[in-house]
């Protein structure tokens, strides 16, 4: 196998649903091995997760588990049996890293806080991703990926003017905790690879989505502008920098939008040029940005009335030709059959997996590393596919010891 | 204290596309020298600026997104400027630059050029990361992009809008804040991560093709899966998860014209009993006591019942009847993940952050001396913080204290 980036990095996989599992996700991609430590009596709710192939779940058949948990190896272990926790803290002493994303306070309730851990392994790197991390008046509150877009200040950031909040239509904050606990756990390797020292990590889920709200939250304490006010937020329209035209466009066909943003004179002439000179891009209110923006009710009227009727594509093209950014709102459907980008780059793959078939699908692994990139080796793991494995040839049970322990209910 | 990136130096090359890659390398310790053309980053004319009054050291989206660095101007197109270039390069252990592909290398100063063809350059293996829209080849390489047509082409936008019932015929809408641009630099930074831990194993170096469209694209959650499972592409609802078929709302007013965003009302037990004796309290839901009320299945809005749509209307009555924190955090207190709809600002009034030390301050022109809040860290190490050690540089201010750190 060629080597990869993160090769000989274990971790110990205490995670579930979204967020943690998206951490682990980009450390396996990159070439950790990473194992997942499942229990029967509280499966991994994702497991459940449609969409289902097939008419039932199997725990082992679902599309959305599947898509997070690429390359990795899964083990059951009953944690309540005081074995099962011996070989939990077996697994942890043979771990580089030790994640989770339980509610507060869990760990400790296993007798596994940080300190309890580094008793085990000296050097382990602990991460902890909850929803309002493990100190402060409110640790014991729980979220949800859309809980902690709503508390941040980004649900409040997607919308018309005037409409409800559209919020993030997916679980952003499920992802980017999880790409914080990544970014933490390469950099606390970093550090222990350099001083031998591990460390404790712990992140708030709603704290990684305030990050993601820092202008907003400056105009506030340096201007005393808060984002709720009249005419916010607003919808496809600019915030900052405030430019026009900058919407979302209606094209031929059903729901399909092209997306345009015109940030300077030079491209907007551009875009009158691309669209065939009509009258209204001669228009002088529409002659300067300052201008442009006073009048963009109209100015979106006129572009809105020259893209209906065109493909969006098409549109998209011909304004790309001139130089201006336009890109059509592209429906998952859409990245994987018309996006020529994604296509020529390769970014779509299959592995075999026993239940979601010979082809189950994937995209790729970014970035692109030009000496060790990240690579797809396996699709999602069935439960407990790896726990024969992982305690025998990892944690150095005999099969004997191995039969004693699955007699005894320690491996369910 | 020092950060787990204390000793690396960076050189970064950065617009509003990669400015934070820098940022988060920058505040866990390294050394992050920001080159910047005479006229300075384009990201210094972004608002909102300090009292509405623009000027290159006034931007709050470059304040934000810059600090703990350093700020070097150099004129890449002159022969002198392209000499500190080099020479600043032959001093980073990682470069991070946001340039249109081949831009750099046209000057004979990319990763092409340096990375490994120009072998005056020291040691030691560099790694050498390129944030651009859509990475480094292919036919849409060249594309013009902003954060908006990148969040339209990589697919978020098309996941987020509204009920027909909310808006009819909306338009997909791009959440604000350069999340695309923030998507770019956290996959950005993960890729960076994983060549240097590949560095200490092995002393090699690489060079790191960062796509915004692809780090978009692997942040759609749902919606890939069912199109690779189901074929299906999923439909955009209010405030919730797009789905393959609409599902009940999850934000409902408060009588203080705020958003409750609740879910999971009563799935077991325990959970019900709890929201029944508080709705009880107030004198709603009375008739939840009704045995056709006690089987979780029933209650379940995805199964259509009578009950379902009897406790989501009596829901809706008890949320208008009170001020959004109180259900947000009596849902809480009830073991509710349940949330209230905040402006960004409005995090600053919850004591739970500042319990955990969350926000910082900084100074900057025209808030020399009266340091202002913003967000901190994103993570809490317990052996190597995150730390502000200084506000975004002025432009050009560490030009002379750089250059004279060089090798000559």
């Amino acid at each position: 196998m060629a080597d990869l980036p993160l090769t000989g990095i274990r971790v110990c996989d205490l995670t579930w649903i979204i967020a943690g599992p998206t951490a682990t996700r980009v450390l396996a991609d990159f070439g950790a091995e990473v194992i997942r430590v499942e229990h029967a009596q509280a499966v991994d709710p994702i497991r459940l997760g449609r969409p289902i192939n097939g008419e039932r779940t199997t725990l082992n058949n679902s599309g959305f588990f599947n898509y997070f948990n690429r390359n990795k190896k899964s083990v059951l272990l009953n944690v309540r049996h005081p074995l099962g926790m011996e070989l939990l803290h077996r697994l942890i002493a043979a771990s580089d890293v030790v994640i989770e994303n339980f509610s507060g306070g869990v760990l400790e309730s296993w007798g596994l806080d940080f300190e309890a851990q580094r008793a085990i392994n000296p050097g382990i790197i602990y991460c902890s991703i909850s929803g309002y991390g493990h100190t402060g008046r409110d640790k014991h509150f729980t979220t949800w990926g859309p809980t902690a877009q709503a508390l941040s200040g980004l649900t409040l950031m997607s919308g018309l003017p005037g409409k409800p909040p559209a919020g993030w239509g997916y679980s952003y904050m499920d992802h980017t905790a999880g790409y914080y606990g990544a970014i933490a756990v390469m950099m606390a390797l970093h550090h222990r690879n350099r001083t031998g020292q591990g460390q404790y990590i712990d992140i708030s889920q709603v704290e990684a989505g305030l990050v993601l709200t820092g202008p907003a939250v400056l105009d506030a304490t340096v201007n005393g502008r808060g984002w709720r006010r009249p005419g916010m937020p607003p919808g496809n329209r600019a915030w900052e920098p405030a430019i026009a035209p900058h919407n979302t466009y209606p094209c031929a066909g059903d729901d399909r939008w092209v997306a345009i943003a015109v940030r300077n004179d030079a491209e907007w002439q551009a875009m009158g040029r691309a669209m065939g000179e009509p009258a209204w891009a001669a228009d002088a209110r529409f002659a300067t940005n300052a201008s442009r923006l006073e009048h963009q009710d109209d100015l979106d009227e006129h572009i809105a009335a020259w893209t209906s009727g065109r493909e969006a594509y098409a549109v998209m093209q011909v304004l790309q030709a001139a130089g201006v950014p336009a890109g059509v709102c592209q429906s998952p459907g859409d990245r994987f059959d018309r996006d020529e980008q994604l296509r020529s780059r390769n970014w779509w793959h299959t592995m075999p997996h026993a239940e979601m078939g010979q082809a189950s699908e994937f995209d790729g692994v970014t970035p692109r590393l030009s000496a060790t990139p990240g690579a797809l080796r396996t699709a999602s793991p069935l439960i407990g596919e790896h726990t024969a494995h992982v305690m025998q040839d990892i944690l150095g049970l005999s099969p004997e010891e191995f039969a004693e322990h699955e007699e005894m209910g320690v491996f369910m | 204290m020092t950060g787990p990136l204390a000793g690396l130096r960076v050189i970064e090359l950065c617009d509003e596309l990669g400015q934070l890659a820098g940022k988060l390398l920058a505040d866990m310790g390294a050394d992050v020298i920001k080159v910047e053309p005479p006229a300075g980053s384009t990201a210094r004319a972004i608002g909102p600026f300090v009292d509405d009054i623009p000027g290159p050291n006034r931007s709050l989206n470059f304040w934000y997104h810059n600090t703990n660095k350093r700020s070097v101007i150099l004129d890449l197109e002159s022969d002198a400027g392209a000499a500190a270039w080099k020479a600043l390069v032959s001093t980073a252990d990682i470069v991070i630059e946001d340039q249109s592909p081949g831009a750099l290398d046209r000057l004979g100063l990319g990763h092409r050029s340096l990375l490994r063809g120009d072998s005056s350059l020291l040691p030691p293996p560099r790694i050498w990361c390129s944030i651009t829209p859509f990475g480094q080849d292919g036919p849409w390489a060249d594309f013009q992009a902003t954060d908006m047509t990148a969040l339209a082409l990589g697919g978020p936008m098309m996941m987020n809008g509204y009920d027909p019932t909310d808006a009819e015929g909306a338009p997909p809408i791009r959440g604000h804040g350069d999340q695309g641009y923030n998507t770019a630099c956290h996959y950005a930074v993960q890729g960076v991560l994983a060549a240097l831990l590949h560095r200490d194993r092995t002393g090699q170096g690489q060079h790191v093709d960062a796509s915004m469209h692809e780090a978009l694209s692997s942040t759609t959650e749902v919606g890939l899966p069912y199109w690779f499972t189901k074929r299906v592409n999923v439909i955009r609802q209010t405030a919730r998860h797009a789905a393959a078929t609409r599902s009940e709302p999850w934000l409902y007013l408060a009588n203080d014209e705020r958003y409750a965003l609740i879910f999971g009302v009563g799935r077991d037990n325990a959970s019900w009993n709890k929201i029944k004796e508080w709705f009880q309290s107030e004198g709603f839901g009375l008739q939840f006591d009704e045995a056709r009320f006690g089987e979780p299945a029933a209650r379940q809005p995805a199964r259509g019942t009578t009950e379902a749509a009897e406790i989501l209307a009596e829901v809706g009555r008890f949320i208008a009847a009170h001020p959004a924190d109180e259900i947000y955090r009596g849902g809480q207190e009830r073991r509710q993940s349940w949330g209230v709809v905040r402006a960004p600002d409005e995090a600053l009034a919850d004591p739970h952050w500042e319990d955990r030390g969350f926000w910082v301050d900084i100074t900057g022109e025209g808030r020399d001396d009266r340091p202002v809040r913003m967000p901190g860290a994103p993570y809490q190490f317990s052996e190597t913080p995150w730390e502000l050690r200084r506000p975004a540089p002025k432009l050009g201010e560490h030009t002379a204290e750089v250059l004279s750190e060089l090798p000559r």
